[in-house]
Formats: C-alpha cells, structure tokens, sequence
C-alpha cells in the first residue's frame, strides 16, 4: 500500500484540521481572513497536482483508491472550485452568527471528501466518500441556523440525503450479495454470469438512485430548489458544483468501470428517459421563478440532464463530453453565485427585483451575471454553447434510437432561453426606478469574477486543451 | 423446524428496510422520521453480514463485514448532525413536524 498516493488529500484534510484549530487562537476581527489563508492552501494544493504522475493507474487501501486520469481531473476540478468558493465565503462571512472557522474546515473537508469520491475503486470507499460529502453538506446548508429558510433547507437535505444513502447502502448489500465481492475491478469480471439476476439488477438499480440524488436528476430532484433557495450561497455555489460533479463521476465509474458492458447497455433505454425527464422538468419549472437562487435550482436539474446526455450515450465521446460541459459549468455557476452572493449580502433580497439596473450600480457585475446566464443558455462563444454542442454530437452519433432524446434536449434548450434571457432583462430593461446605491466589491472578489468570466470565455473559444485532458481522462473507462 | 438460515436473516433485514422506508413516507414528525431512516442503514447492516457468513461464493468474508463497521461510524457522524439540527429546528419553530416546513415553496 503506497499512502503517499493521497497526498493531495492529507493536505487538504490536514489542512481543515489546523484551521479548526486555528480558529480558537484567531481574534474574533480576523476569522473572516483565515479563508484567505485556507484559499491559499487549496492554490498550493492545485500546484501540486501538477507533480502528481497518473499516466499509469496505481491503487491503494487495498484496490479501494485508484489514482489515474479520470481521478486527477477530478481533483483539480474540485480544487478550482473551492478556491472560487472559499472567496465567495470571505465575502459572505459576516451573515454568519458564529463559526465562521468552522465553515472554512467544513468546505475543506467536503473537498476531501470529493477528492475521495473522485479516486473511489470499491463500494467501501464510495459510501464513505459520499457520506463525508453529504454529512459537511448538512452542516454547511443550515449553517445561516438563526435564520428560517437556511434551517430548514438544511432538514430537508438532511431528510432526503439519509434517505438516499439508506436506499444506496441498501443497493451496496445487495450487490455485494449476489456478486461476492466490493471491489469495481472484480465485480467487472464477475458480473458477467450475473445479468439475470435479479436481485443484482435490483442492488444496481438502489445504487444508481443513491448517486442520482446527487446530481438531482428526475425523480430524485425533489431537494434541488428548496436547499439551493435556502442555504447560504457559497453553499449553494458548492453543491452545485462540486456535489453534482461527485455524482457524476462516481455515477461513471460505476457504470463503465464496475457494471459488465451488457448491464449497463439494456440500461440505456432507462438512463434516457431520466436525461429527457429532467431536462423539460428542471426547465420547465425555471420558467416562473422569482428567486435568482432557486431559478439556478432549477437551471441545475436541467444542467445535470443535459450531463446525463453524454451519459447515455455510452460512449468515450459522451463522457469527454460529460467532463467539458462540466468544466464550463464550473466557471459560469461559480460568476453566477459570486454576483447573487454579493447582491443577497448588500440588498438583502436574491429576487429578481433585486437585480434590476445592476449594471448601473455595477457594470463589473452585470457584466459577469449577464455572461454567466447567456452562457447557461447556450449561446456561442461560451462554455456553455460548445460543450451542449458535443453532448448532442454524442447522443446523435448513437444512431437513430436516440433522435427523439436530442429532440427533447432541443426542446429544453429553446424553453431554458427565456428564463435565462429573462434574468438579463430583469438587470437592463427593468421599469422600476433604481436609487442609484452602489454594490462594494472588495478586490478578491474582482480577481473571482474575472478568473470566472475568463475561464467562460477561455473553454468557449480555445476548447482543445481542455478536450484533450477530458479524452484523456476518460480513457480509463471501458465502453 | 429447520435450522435459521441465509433466507431468514435477508427476509428480517428486507423488512426492516420497508417499515423504515413507510416509516418515513408515513410519518410527520422529523424525529420518527430520522429513526425510520436509521432502521433502513441498519436493514443493510444486518443484510452485509448476513452474507458475509452464509454465502459460499465470496472471495473474502472479511470486506462485507467491514463494509459494516464504516456504515455504522457513518451512521453515528450522521446522527450527531441531524439530532443537533433537529434540535435547533425545534428551538426555532418549537415544532418539529414536517407541516411545519412550509416556508420554502414553489
């Protein structure tokens, strides 16, 4: 066993052990910075991933962590998006009651556990990995707990994530029933003789369910909008992030590592409709939504079954395309959130009232929230255009049982044009008279919300460098 | 009589697993209903090592029991935050049914 395979992750779970620590010596004034230090950690952190070698797969605990491409991608991805949302908490930090240490730890350690999910090799190292998220989550939704909303979002996350995890564990048993073993690799070779069985098809099913509600896809959405409307919004940036990119990569290790080919393709039919379904159902009910942070709740089901998309398609293409969309989906939530976290914190309101003459208060603003929903939307050149792009290159090359799919997918992208076109006119042409307050952005704010319009505007028009990581990444899976 | 076997224990724990997932369809009290979702951890609980004691098949008999020994130190750490939730939830709104959950809503 070779523990310094997980290197990245002591640093980072050491890491949010000392700044647990470091909060009792820190005066009370100062807590607010140590998230710049904890930001900072995280940087080094990603600068190390550099010198981390992945060409070849090595594993740990006994098969259980597997470092290789797919997981190092992972990594940094989840890495870039805890430094946007650790500035975001500085920011926001002076809503909190008190704890404002203990915040900066839980994300580090959500982060931990996300770097876990992304290396998870046997069904061990999966639960636990999903639990550590899932649990931080628990803390860190309700953490605003003098308020209604934010305690009562944090119960129902509660509610619905043991409940997933229950059905997951249950899965998990059965499973490991009918096949005798934990562990991906083996269950690939074993599970061929066991297609018929039904209590593993039934084990696999619960399983599947377990992860879904992470990425909130139809049926298992119901949380999405009350926990996003409710939670503090560097929590809400962070679980529409990096908790849904936890879904899905341990939903694609599952499904092409661990699951036989011939499973997982009498399975295609199952995973389209649940794409189609949640794709109309997430965009339809954005349509009249008032509050910014539940409209992107909603924006988020569908988001995640326009992933699903590359899911189903089964192929290398779909699921590098999987991991662009997720990409651009990083940079264009993470600018949305920067901006709905500053307004909630200075107008005390995510309404879209709220927003309106934004751009005269703050073009920086406007500009950034105006990018991040065109962007959602669809429009080249950003993120967002190039990467719906490939996923529906994906389902079409599939051949003509999928038209219907890319039909639907369409469909949704037409109707999610005018709810996200709608927030840009809430900010321009809105006929209410504006006092003219201005919005205080501190510099590391200003640094975020470039980096973010940047990285939008980098993954739209150079994709090729991203792709080739992506490609690369998802060598590892078999189809 | 015959002798209590695989069958029996996976009969209990598929039980257990349904009363615990009716127990939180049905129930209205936040309290009951996080009990019903631990009786559902547990439902696997007692599946794994059942399996791990009966099946002839397994390559290890080992991992399924300790599949268990995590499910339980995750079950606890889940347990601490959600009665410490439920807790605050009861001090804030001095109920804890799910009717009264209402604020958030389409």
């Amino acid at each position: 066993m070779n523990a310094s395979l997980l290197s990245l992750e002591w640093m980072i779970l050491g890491g949010g052990l000392v700044f647990l620590l470091l909060d009792l010596w820190t005066p009370a004034g100062k807590k607010r910075s140590l998230g710049y230090a904890a930001a900072a950690l995280v940087a080094v952190t990603l600068v190390w991933s550099f010198r981390v070698d992945a060409s070849t797969p090595q594993l740990a605990f006994n098969d259980g962590y597997v470092l290789d491409a797919l997981a190092l991608f992972f990594k940094r991805f989840f890495l870039i998006a805890t430094i946007g949302v650790l500035l975001m908490s500085v920011d926001f930090a002076d809503q909190f009651q008190a704890g404002i240490g203990e915040y900066y730890s839980l994300i580090l350690f959500a982060l931990g556990g996300m770097m876990l999910a992304a290396s998870a090799n046997d069904f061990t190292m999966l639960f636990v990995s999903i639990e550590l998220i899932t649990v931080t989550f628990y803390v860190l939704t309700s953490f605003l707990r003098h308020k209604t909303p934010s305690l009562e979002a944090g119960i129902k996350y509660l509610i619905l994530g043991a409940l997933s995890s229950g059905v997951m564990v249950y899965g998990i048993a059965l499973v490991f029933g009918s096949s005798g073993t934990m562990k991906f690799g083996e269950l690939a070779e074993k599970a061929a003789g066991l297609t018929h069985q039904k209590v593993f098809l039934i084990g696999a099913l619960f399983l599947v369910a377990g992860l879904a509600f992470k990425i909130s896809a139809f049926p298992f959405h119901v949380w999405t909008p009350d926990v996003y409307e409710g939670s503090p919004s560097p929590t809400t940036a962070f679980l529409a992030v990096g908790s849904k990119a936890a879904g899905f990569v341990l939903l694609l290790r599952f499904l092409f590592v661990a699951m036989p080919h011939a499973v997982v393709a009498e399975w295609s039919r199952v995973l389209m409709v649940m794409s189609g379904v949640t794709i109309l159902y997430g965009n339809l009910c954005a349509i009249p939504q008032r509050s910014l942070k539940r409209l992107l709740g909603y924006s988020s089901i569908s988001n995640g079954g326009y992933m699903l998309l590359g899911v189903a398609a089964m192929s290398h293409e779909g699921s590098t395309a999987v991991l662009y969309y997720l990409s651009g989906y990083l940079f264009t939530v993470l600018a949305g959130f920067l901006v709905i976290s500053i307004v909630v914190r200075q107008l005390g309101s995510d309404d879209l009232k709220a927003i309106a003459g934004l751009h005269r208060r703050s073009p920086l603003l406007a500009t950034a929230l105006t990018l991040a929903m065109v962007s959602l939307a669809g429009v080249p050149p950003l993120a967002g255009f190039f990467g719906k792009f490939l996923l529906l290159k994906s389902v079409l090359e599939q051949g003509s049982s999928y038209y219907w799919l890319m039909a639907v997918a369409v469909v949704g992208v037409v109707i999610s044009i005018s709810y996200y076109l709608g927030v840009v006119r809430a900010i321009y042409w809105s006929d209410r008279p504006i006092e003219p307050k201005e919005l205080i952005l501190g510099a590391p704010m200003r640094i975020a919300l470039y980096a973010c319009v940047l990285g939008m505007l980098y993954l739209g028009l150079f994709p090729n460098f991203t792709l080739e990581l992506a490609s690369r990444a998802t060598g590892v899976l078999k189809f | 009589m015959g002798q209590v076997g695989l069958e029996h224990y996976l009969v209990v724990s598929a039980l257990l697993f349904c009363l615990g997932l009716l127990g939180t369809i049905v129930r209205r009290n936040v309290l009951i209903i996080y009990l019903s979702l631990e009786l559902m951890l547990n439902a696997a609980n007692l599946a794994l090592v059942a399996l791990s004691r009966f099946k002839d098949n397994l390559n290890d008999h080992v991992s399924g029991q300790m599949m268990v020994f995590f499910i339980i130190t995750v079950a606890a750490a889940e347990v601490a935050v959600g009665l410490a939730l439920i807790v605050a939830l009861y001090r804030k709104n001095a109920s804890a049914h799910t009717e009264d959950l209402a604020t958030l809503r389409f």
